[in-house]
């Protein structure tokens, strides 16, 4: 009896400990001294949340540098992915440290929050581990450079695009994630910069989906209820694009009959393939591919051949309109994201 | 009933019409129904004056739409509740449900199987919970917990983190097609939430079970004495609970067409406070399906209200939070009232 209350208390405790622990958690630290000579090079490549398929992205684009520098030259560049399942600052220095214990030889993280990662970003440093940050960056640490997106600059874009399609003038509803998420809101601000010179365009609300795609198509769908007569849109994100046609009936009538415009954020297939068939006009690509595609290369020109880089590497966006979505599209069937895209 | 004769001329009468005016006020404050259902009239009323768009038809129906997966979570919440428990799991279930019958469609098995698994999968939750539960004797709070943390896992480690889409339009019409009632295009997850409202209100309100239920929630030793198997009884509600949120899962997910390893996140909380406005005490015993329906009818009118108003999004979580907590106190207010 008492054994199986003792099994009975041990049991959840163990699911919910394994449950919680971070996939990082899972290797242990190997006490293997480090070679004087270097051939080998591993680099944590840590996203934000690994439940976020565009870090998915990011992460092919980290493997096939690191197996070109693998092939190339002398050095055996290993990435290993770790991150916490969501998006939790806590959860991500646990991760940090672990990647740490492990010694590894290089860092690349995308920050959750700039504020909590800097101690752990610190230790590392200090531990002879070179860090560096790409999509978000935490300014006041230690870390060597910051590759990421100018998203004012890129908010700027999506304004012209929606601008070109929609003409200067009318009402406009943008759509964002988590209110108060520091890149969107940069987005946000970079698009009023962009309307700010036309005075008949009118931003007439602003709704939110909390990052999540049920929300997302709701709040589209009354917005639409409310302002039947809008004219176009600026999505901060893709939220509710990822719903599967039919689900937003107003918003698809809106786009494809009485010519309303929509620029968003991102470029996953699913977003092509709306752009291809009318109900978008212009997508502003982060290239997601290169966060980790460059990312490593970066990290290799630092650490294997002593390069110094500016604090800021500015990554740059794509811009996808009708005129260049098939290569766009070519490219994700191929997987391949190496080739330029012609201009829009 | 103690007389009154210095107020009155005709002591009688005046008692008498005392008396009923008390018995029907009572009658009124009892209902669980009573605060949730002035509110969100009261919500309709102001959202009808002040916008034109609130009150049509599309609009009403979107809103029931978008509120009936809750709502059918919401009332297997509230069993659990009432027992004198909690599931946390459900928002997990909800993404878990979706997920399995999304796979199953697009590996090419038949609509009606793939829904089974979904649901099946689903209850398999609860029933753990309950065998947890129920047997085991663990804390609801603590088990469902972990098994949300499964649930949510197994969602990311099947998919990777993408969400799985182009579903067949057969399965997407649950949730985006209507049925054809006279004027009106009644959706058909509105049609699931009331027929599954009437089949949980009847288990609950007519039959031995749910006596047991209420019962469970006031006074677990008086089941006891009555050599009833609370186990059983308890395996039963968790399973039913997730078996009706894994339902609720694959409307949504039919609705949008896409099955992603993120939905449902945080929707345990909505689906606690839509049963808790609708007057299911959190402390057991006490709960009605119908009063569950209109607490998920008010908090989605209120998202939707605050869109329609333009009201700033960055204040619209603190205002629902406000608006949520008003509801608590008003059936505060109302129970003090109430005469046992």
């Amino acid at each position: 009896m008492k054994l199986k209350l003792l099994k009975a208390l041990v049991f959840p405790l163990l699911i919910i400990m394994a449950a919680c622990q971070p996939p990082a958690a899972r290797f242990s630290a190997k006490p293997s001294a480090k070679p004087t000579t270097r051939d080998t090079l591993t680099i944590a490549w840590i996203p934000k949340a690994l439940d976020n398929p565009v870090f998915e992205i990011g992460r092919q684009g980290a493997l096939q540098k690191a197996a070109e520098l693998s092939a190339s030259g002398p050095v055996q560049v290993e990435v290993l992915y770790v991150g916490s399942v969501a998006s939790d600052a806590a959860e991500q220095v646990r991760v940090v440290e672990d990647v740490i214990a492990r010694r590894v030889d290089a860092i690349a993280i995308s920050c959750n929050d700039p504020t909590a990662c800097i101690d752990p970003i610190n230790r590392a440093v200090l531990a002879g581990i070179p860090v560096m940050t790409w999509d978000a960056d935490s300014p006041q640490s230690l870390r060597f450079t910051y590759m990421g997106l100018d998203n004012i600059e890129a908010g700027e874009a999506a304004a012209k695009l929606l601008i070109q399609s929609m003409g200067t003038k009318g009402n406009v509803a943008v759509l964002t994630g988590v209110p108060g998420a520091f890149n969107l809101d940069e987005r946000i601000n970079g698009f009023q910069q962009g309307i700010a010179a036309y005075p008949e365009i009118q931003i007439v609300t602003t709704v939110i989906t909390n990052d999540d795609i049920n929300m997302g198509v709701q709040a589209l769908e009354e917005t639409m209820q409310a302002y039947p007569n809008l004219d176009g849109w600026f999505f901060a994100g893709m939220w509710p694009l990822f719903a599967e046609r039919g689900s937003m009936p107003l918003w698809e009538d809106a786009a494809l009959n009485r010519g309303m415009k929509t620029v968003a954020f991102d470029a996953l297939p699913v977003e092509c393939e709306l752009l291809r068939d009318g109900y978008l006009s212009g997508l502003i690509d982060q290239k997601n591919w290169s966060w980790g595609y460059d990312t490593i290369q970066i990290v290799y020109d630092h650490v294997v051949r002593g390069e110094e880089f500016p604090p800021f590497v500015n990554s740059g966006f794509n811009i996808i309109t009708s005129t260049n979505v098939d290569a766009m599209l070519h490219a994700w069937e191929m997987n391949d994201f190496s080739q330029v895209l012609p201009d829009p | 009933m103690s007389t009154n004769n210095v107020l009155s001329h005709t002591p009688e009468k005046k008692n008498n019409w005392l008396a009923y005016h008390r018995i029907g006020w009572q009658m009124l404050v009892r209902r669980q129904e009573l605060i949730v259902f002035i509110l969100l009239l009261a919500a309709g009323t102001f959202l009808s004056l002040r916008t034109d768009t609130f009150l049509t038809s599309n609009n009403l129906f979107n809103v029931a739409r978008s509120f009936s997966w809750i709502a059918i979570a919401a009332f297997g919440e509230s069993m659990v509740i009432i027992i004198g428990g909690i599931d946390l799991s459900v928002g997990a279930v909800m993404a878990l449900a979706g997920l399995i019958t999304a796979i199953g469609l697009q590996s090419g098995v038949s609509v009606i199987w793939a829904i089974l698994a979904g649901l099946l999968t689903g209850g398999l939750v609860g029933w753990a919970n309950g065998i947890l539960v129920g047997r085991i004797r663990l804390p609801s709070f603590i088990v469902t917990l972990g098994t949300m943390s499964i649930a949510r896992g197994i969602t990311f480690g099947l998919t990777g983190g993408w969400p799985v889409r182009s579903l067949l339009q057969s399965f997407r019409y649950l949730g985006q097609g209507d049925l054809i009632l006279g004027p009106w295009l009644l959706p058909i997850p509105v049609v699931f939430m009331l027929g599954i409202a009437a089949l949980v209100a009847f288990l609950l309100d007519y039959t031995v079970l749910g006596r047991y239920i209420y019962t469970l929630g006031n006074s677990e030793r008086a089941l006891l004495f009555a050599g009833i198997n609370l186990t059983r009884v308890k395996i039963l509600v968790f399973t039913l609970c997730s078996s009706l949120t894994a339902l609720g899962g694959l409307l949504m997910t039919a609705r949008l067409g896409v099955a992603a390893p993120t939905a449902g996140i945080g929707y345990e909380l909505d689906i606690i406070a839509a049963a808790v406005i609708g007057g299911t005490s959190l402390f057991g015993g006490e709960g009605s399906i119908w009063g569950v329906l209109l607490g998920a009818a008010f908090m989605q009118v209120l998202r939707n209200g605050l869109v329609l108003l333009g009201f700033p999004a960055y204040w619209q979580s603190a205002a629902i939070g406000g608006m949520i907590l008003i509801a608590l106190l008003l059936d505060f207010w109302r129970r003090q009232r109430a005469v046992p």
